[in-house]
């Protein structure tokens, strides 16, 4: 492929030779149709020839011809080309049209914008209509199924948590891989601060409602700017500002709820008793007794010891006369309620504009006890001072309060209350809760208890300022200075009291940690455009200086005299205070050259020299260039443009990009403090590595713009390939050396994909209006080598199956393959997989482990639709993705034909009952481990499609509005999630355990984790 | 400001500050930036300050839950269980190793392995920089960080290899030696395995130059003494059968200088801080440490996870005087009976008590026919008079393992008796022999990834 690429740059450069010639002079004015004002930078060519101009800032032109039978072709991005005969006519003005496609739309990109069409890097934009008014928590929830090659997936339903975002697949595997995120320019604080192992979203405490564009740079042209942080792609958000003109006020408003996407099904109280009676029966029988039919062999045996955990279990109930059934999956959803509330004003007028919102919202979660609120206020600013210079600000704050529940793995984490037996009432006859200690019916601490008892708040104060002055050194040539700044504060406090099960033996614990983020960057860079007849330049380059600095204090007490008495003050007990403070310094010089010949022949250089304190000192700087290239075709004049095929562009890029997303100082070989004995000490904590360097990322891309229909249905085609090398990896090492990890620079992988993204304007007129969109992306993720001949990473789990294995992508399900059951005595059966095909063994350990699934899905797909009929307007989004496998890791406890005591799915009733039966689930075994062990038994396909959004809306007629003093008003419903289709038999097919959130391959496992919602709100939208 | 040329000048000066100050914000590398949570390799083992340090750093790391902080005595617990205790909990590790079917992805057994090498390289971190030790207490440090590592090859031998007492010691592989600090990637990542007779000549060779350097007067059991020393090589010896060493090992802790004692009743043996009856122990305070022992063995009651219970098989081994009986209690919530050794959470972790070293001295002499320091009779007449028994006039070596396998029960010794005395035990109604497969844990499976010279225990397959 690499091969294309000079081959390809250098017709492009051949072009650009043009030759001149000189007779006379044509001038003439441009204007736009629809308000007369005049139009800069449109291409004025003589048809059939190169020569050509462009208008000036007022849309002036002048043209030397020469011959006769002229004819002037006149193109702007956005309008409807036109083409005038010359005649013998000397001045010329011509009024354009407005294009509908969107091919003129004018998109962000690193340090600057450009229109769409001379794009030569991949980007991937969505309008922030699109997204606003969505009722999730983060705006990249919203972004699902918007954007091809770009995968978002929740980790689970719980709110304020973290979301994971891919952009064309995995690029590492130790290193992060998430994208960079840009907010107006500034790179802004995304990463996990969370205090416990399930990880919070930053970005939640962005008001989506502010923003006006979302950009995903995707391959290496559009991302190199960003050079040593791109590799997983960049999301650059855009806020409003405010237009010259009226002032615009609007007020928001929505209300709404929210319950869970599905329920799971378990067992009843007659079907429990059912099922865990024949699995001590089958122990009984097993050890030679039958105490069923031999009363004698009642004593002693597992039938009496079930009976009695039946005793226990009941309460204060009688289970024998099935006096109670809970549904215990119903006591961990709680009646969830939504309400956002918005007002904003914009206006200005040539000198200074402006834009403030104000935004408010209230969420509560799905699961009891989950809630999250925000408020948010913006201030964007922009004054011009005159001609030359010009400076603004944009003012963000925040206040995030996000009420959290447990993670997926503990006991006191809602779902898990699906665990209890149906026998256990939530509370006994005079009201109080039944739990597994002070009024004891439980095996396991229930979150009921918990949620009474205790407190788990963060609350985030966040302020994203920035200041940026632009000064016009010539007409052409623009400095631009840029001070940002992203503080965010946080405190997470817990307070669990002396009937907790953290609490208990303790009277009562607390905590409280503090975080503060202090991120600021400060820019110089300079933007030069010049327009020289058909020659168009547009370059950029500057510095940027970024530091951030992570401030953490924790402390915990213990032994609380007074359960009303919480805070950290009134513990009689400290017993950990710490901290710790860390910094990371990134210094980065950039450039970027963007060339267009006759708006047909497109080049673009662009590069980072990017400096980092996490490497070794050997290794701080990296290098990350990028070239890219597109060609118009069907701006030439061999190009028959026709009505069907009415733009075509063909494009490619390659370059390098990086990855430094590991944590500080991991170069240095150090020691850190540790203490015993009251003795303070110092343990080996890394092995230096003064090598240490950035992971690189090479990717082609080669793309295909086409639109047809003048511009009604266009279409998007893009293949890459992105090689990862020197991978940034946490190789495992042998325990002998006192390590089990150590970072390197070792192994690689690739990423494969093609993309495409096809978008119809099929009726536009006064009254209706319907549009379509549709985006398919398909990723090959394969880990090519990892440290020397060692071809796995297999992190030893007993509970998770997810490993790094060469050949393979990333984090594929590999263990042992489920076989079903032994017809002739209910053992689980798995296969052998070593020597005779299909052979199958009983015995656990026979069963060599095999790849059974990737987690990642390899094909991300979307489909929406905009309809407006007179004041209606209907939009739809659907989204799914497939090729994925769902490991239920909590399939080892809720369904394990009732090994312990936990209550089953309903479909374990299917077990294995007597010899001949031909079932999945083995034979019930109480406290024997007959096929929980995890194996594919648990791994399910994970595809779905979901209807991710409906609106509904309508707007008041204007005869209507001007009555009541309104300048518009728009009622609508708007339905999230509202249907999902999948194979998937747990919750919700979008789910990645919180549990494991901290190893980045430990993907698509579920284990208690709480569902998406289904929200369904009514909005209104009023404009004074 | 209203725009005019002068103001125009302001502006560009203003512009070219921002600059200037961005760029000289860069000019002295400002990315050179070291960590204030740690300080780095050389400087750590630069003084005879922070060697010190460093030496506690490596009583930390022995302290680790996976280690002597609780899983080491509860996983020799777990495999010798003979239907005496139940594991009822939830974690899948300790459930492999209470079934005998542990996997060779079992995590418990693969940070025994990581976090033992991890003591044994601290403790060699210390051994390469005794030059900088003050010399009136090198001795000191190099006695306790021999302890350490001798300790750490012990326990990692005992359950990684085919007992010494089976087979030729000299044939059979039982873990690497490294005897030096690691600094990067060298030739200890493709290590094969020593054998079991290296392993043991090398833990002889530690504990012995250990107990010859430490001199310490006072007790303080949580840190190594030369009694700590002399106690864990009795072991070592009583496992490769030399009782003449186990027992004038054992004997020379008794007749220390240390006043140690046995406590008025056994209870106050657990539970808490150092007693007289300590020879070495894992400290544990409000503010550090873990106690992985109460963890698994309490009651909720006691903030433990009440996931080891004890049957009746257990409780019917004892005399019914046998005030031994007494530390069980009854769960209140669920009703089944589990050991009273470890309910406090804060108790220091007991690893060697006195009346262990009563007892190997006990049975030596008994093996041997001799009297030293005591005959049989008294010795094993001080335990029992002590839990309310009476003494008993002649001993028999069975009456001496009897009262040995109950005076130690629950305090992980119980696995490395049957093997070294060949018994059998029983579970469910399987038998597995002192040298069955199951009873020693498979090598590490992401040890074998990382480095393909080490071989796999018999039994268990390649995965």
């Amino acid at each position: 492929m690499s091969k294309i690429l000079p081959l390809l740059t250098g017709m492009l450069l051949l072009c650009t030779i043009c030759t001149i010639a000189q007779t006379r002079e044509i001038s003439g004015r441009v204007t736009g149709q629809d308000d007369g004002s005049s139009l800069p930078g449109v291409n004025v060519v003589v048809k059939s020839t190169n020569e050509g101009t462009v208008t000036d800032s007022n849309g002036n032109f002048r043209l030397a011809v020469s011959g006769t039978n002229i004819t002037l072709v006149f193109s702007f991005i956005g309008y409807e080309g036109q083409e005038i005969a010359v005649e013998n006519k000397s001045v010329i003005d011509v009024a354009m049209k407005a294009d509908i496609t969107q091919l003129g739309e004018v998109v962000v990109v690193g340090y600057g914008t450009q229109l769409k069409q001379d794009v030569t890097g991949n980007v991937a934009s969505v309008s922030g209509t699109a997204i606003n008014n969505i009722p999730v928590n983060s705006f990249e929830q919203a972004l699902q199924g918007r954007a091809a090659g770009v995968l978002v997936t929740a980790q689970n339903g719980k709110l304020g948590q973290g979301i994971n975002v891919q952009v064309r697949g995995s690029s590492s595997i130790s290193a992060g891989n998430q994208p960079l995120y840009v907010i107006d320019g500034m790179i802004v604080n995304s990463n996990n601060l969370s205090g416990t192992t399930s990880s919070t979203n930053p970005m939640s405490d962005i008001n989506f409602n502010d923003i006006q564009s979302i950009e995903i740079l995707k391959d290496a042209s559009a991302a190199a700017i960003y050079g040593a942080r791109a590799s997983n792609g960049v999301v650059l958000v855009t806020t409003k500002r405010g237009q010259s003109g009226k002032t615009n006020i609007t007020v928001g408003m929505q209300y709404g709820s929210s319950k869970p996407t599905n329920n799971r099904d378990f067992l009843n109280s007659e079907q429990y008793i059912e099922l865990y009676r024949e699995a001590a029966v089958n122990r009984d029988l097993a050890s030679g007794f039958d105490p069923v039919n031999n009363p004698g062999d009642y004593p002693g045996s597992f039938l009496e010891d079930i009976e009695g955990t039946f005793d226990y279990l009941a309460g204060d109930t009688d289970w024998r006369a099935l006096e109670n059934n809970t549904n215990w999956e119903k006591e961990a959803f709680q009646k969830a309620g939504l309400f956002n509330f918005d007002i904003s004003a914009s206006g200005g007028n040539e000198k200074t504009k402006f834009y403030f919102n104000g935004g408010y919202t209230d969420q509560d979660g799905i699961l009891i006890g989950n809630s999250f609120e925000r408020f948010t206020g913006r201030l964007n600013l922009d004054h011009k001072v005159n001609n030359r210079l010009s400076f603004g600000t944009n003012i963000n704050i925040a206040r995030t309060t996000n009420n959290r529940v447990a993670d997926d793995r503990q006991f006191s984490s809602p779902l898990q209350l699906v665990a209890q037996s149906p026998l256990t009432p939530v509370r006994d006859k005079s009201g109080i809760l039944f739990d597994d200690d002070f009024n004891p019916a439980m095996f396991y601490y229930p979150a009921t208890m918990e949620l009474e008892n205790s407190r788990f708040v963060t609350s985030v104060n966040r302020n994203i300022v920035a200041l940026n002055a632009k000064y016009a050194l010539t007409k052409d040539l623009s400095v631009i200075a840029e001070y940002g700044i992203d503080l965010l504060t946080q405190n997470e406090d817990r307070f669990q009291n002396s009937k907790t099960e953290v609490g208990r033996a303790v009277n009562g614990y607390g905590r409280s940690a503090w975080a503060q983020v202090f991120n600021q960057t400060s820019r110089v860079y300079l933007n030069y455009f010049k327009q020289v007849n058909l020659h168009s330049f547009d370059l950029t380059g500057g510095m940027d200086y970024q530091t951030t600095t992570i401030d953490r204090t924790r402390a915990e007490a213990q032994n609380y005299p007074l359960d009303g008495l919480t805070t950290l003050s009134s513990a009689a007990d400290p017993i950990l205070t710490t901290g710790s403070f860390t910094k990371e310094i990134f210094l980065s010089y950039y450039a970027r050259a963007n060339y267009k010949f006759n708006n047909r022949y497109l080049l673009s250089l662009s590069g980072r020299y990017d400096g980092s304190s996490k490497f070794g000192t050997d290794n701080q700087f990296g290098f990350f260039p990028a070239v890219s290239a597109g060609w118009i075709i069907s701006e030439e004049s061999f190009f028959n443009a026709t009505n069907t095929l009415s733009f075509l562009k063909l494009r490619s890029s390659y370059g390098i990009t990086g990855n430094a997303d590991i944590g500080n100082y991991i170069a240095q070989g150090v020691f850190a403090p540790e203490a015993y004995d009251g003795s303070s000490g110092l343990s080996t904590d890394r092995i230096p590595n003064p090598d240490l360097r950035w992971e690189k990322t090479l990717q082609f891309d080669l793309g295909l713009d086409l639109a047809f229909f003048n511009d009604k249905l266009s279409v998007q085609l893009d293949y890459y390939n992105k090689q990862t090398n020197d991978l940034l990896l946490n190789r495992e090492i042998t325990g002998v050396t006192g390590f089990q990890q150590l970072y390197g620079n070792v192994g690689s992988l690739e990423n494969t994909g093609i993309e495409a993204a096809v978008n119809y304007a099929i009726v536009r007129n006064e009254d209706i209006s319907w549009k379509v969109g549709f985006n398919y992306a398909r990723n090959r993720n394969k880990v090519l080598q990892l440290d020397g001949d060692n071809d796995i990473i297999d992190p030893s789990s007993t509970r998770f199956m997810n490993v790094v294995k060469v050949g393979q992508p990333i984090g594929v399900f590999y263990g042992a393959e489920y076989a079903g059951v032994d017809p002739a005595n209910g053992n689980a059966l798995w296969f052998v997989n070593e020597g005779v095909e299909g052979e199958t063994t009983s015995i656990y350990a026979e069963a060599k482990k095999v790849v059974l699934g990737t987690p990642t899905p390899t094909t991300v797909y979307g489909f929406n639709m905009d309809l407006v009929y007179k004041g209606f307007d209907l939009s739809i989004l659907f989204q799914g993705v497939a090729g994925n496998k769902i490991f239920n890791a909590a399939g080892a406890f809720m369904s394990a034909n009732a090994r312990f005591e936990d209550n089953q799915t309903i479909d374990q009733l299917r077990r294995w009952q007597n010899p001949g039966d031909i079932t999945d689930v083995p034979q019930a075994r109480l406290f024997r481990n007959n096929g929980a062990q995890i194996s594919s038994r648990a791994l399910t396909d994970g595809d779905y499609l979901r209807l991710k959004t409906i609106t509904l809306g309508y707007s008041l007629p204007a005869s209507l509005l001007s009555k009541i003093s309104l300048t518009s008003a728009r009622l609508y419903v708007t339905g999230q999630n509202l249907l999902t289709f999948t194979k998937y038999e747990g919750w919700d097919p979008e789910v990645n355990t919180d549990y494991t959130s901290d190893t980045s391959y430990f993907l698509g496992n579920d284990f208690y984790s709480a569902p998406q919602a289904k929200n369904l709100i009514v909005g209104i939208k009023v404009g004074f | 400001m209203p725009f005019n040329k002068n103001n125009m000048k302001k502006y560009t000066q203003l512009f070219f500050g921002i600059l200037a100050c961005t760029l000289l914000s860069a000019c002295d590398n400002p990315l050179d930036l070291n960590d204030p949570q740690s300080i780095n390799n050389e400087l750590a083992l630069s003084s005879d300050q922070n060697v010190k340090l460093v030496l506690v750093g490596a009583y930390d790391a022995l302290s680790n839950g996976d280690l002597f902080g609780g899983n080491v005595l509860r996983n020799a617990e777990l495999l010798a269980a003979n239907g005496e205790i139940r594991f009822t909990g939830t974690f899948p590790e300790p459930d492999e190793i209470f079934a005998k079917e542990t996997g060779t992805s079992n995590a418990n057994v693969s940070n025994f392995w990581y976090r033992s090498y991890r003591t044994i390289n601290i403790a060699n971190n210390v051994l390469g920089a005794l030059a900088v030790v003050n010399e009136e207490d090198r001795d000191e440090v190099e006695g306790e960080a021999l302890f350490l590592r001798g300790l750490s090859y012990f326990e990692l031998v005992k359950l990684f290899a085919k007992p010494y007492s089976f087979g030729s010691p000299s044939e059979r592989d039982a873990v690497p030696i490294v005897l030096t600090a690691t600094n990067g990637l060298d030739e200890r990542t493709t290590a094969e395995r020593n054998t079991v007779a290296e392993v043991y000549a090398q833990i002889i060779d530690d504990l012995t130059r250990s107990a010859s350097l430490l001199v310490t007067s006072e007790n303080q059991a949580s840190r190594a003494t030369k009694e700590s020393a002399l106690a864990v090589l009795s072991r070592v010896y009583l496992q490769i059968g030399d009782y003449a060493k186990a027992r004038d090992a054992a004997d020379a802790v008794i007749s220390s200088n240390k006043n140690y004692a046995l406590n008025g009743s056994i209870a106050d043996a657990f539970n808490g801080g150092t007693t007289n009856e300590d020879v070495f122990n894992i400290a544990i305070s409000l503010v550090d440490g873990v106690n992985n022992m109460q963890l698994f063995y309490a009651a909720k009651t006691f903030d433990g996870r009440a996931e080891i219970e004890i049957t009746q098989k257990h409780l019917d081994l004892y005399e019914v005087d046998d005030e031994r009986l007494d530390l069980f209690y009854v769960d209140g919530t669920t009703g089944v009976t589990r050991t009273g050794k470890w309910v406090n959470k804060y108790g220091n972790v007991k690893i060697i008590r006195l009346a262990e070293m009563y007892l190997t001295r006990a049975e030596a002499n008994n093996r041997l026919g001799t009297t030293v320091g005591a005959t049989p009779a008294d010795d094993v007449n001080r335990i029992r008079t002590r839990v309310g028994l009476t003494p008993l006039d002649v001993v028999t070596l069975d009456n001496i393992l009897n009262e040995r396998r109950l005076e130690l029960v629950h305090e992980g010794q119980r696995l490395h008796d049957v093997k070294r005395l060949k018994e059998t035990i029983t579970e469910g109604g399987t038998e597995y022999t002192y040298d069955n497969n199951f009873l020693v844990f498979p090598v590490p499976q992401r040890e074998r990834n990382v480095n393909k010279n080490l071989s796999q225990n018999d039994g268990y397959t390649n995965n």
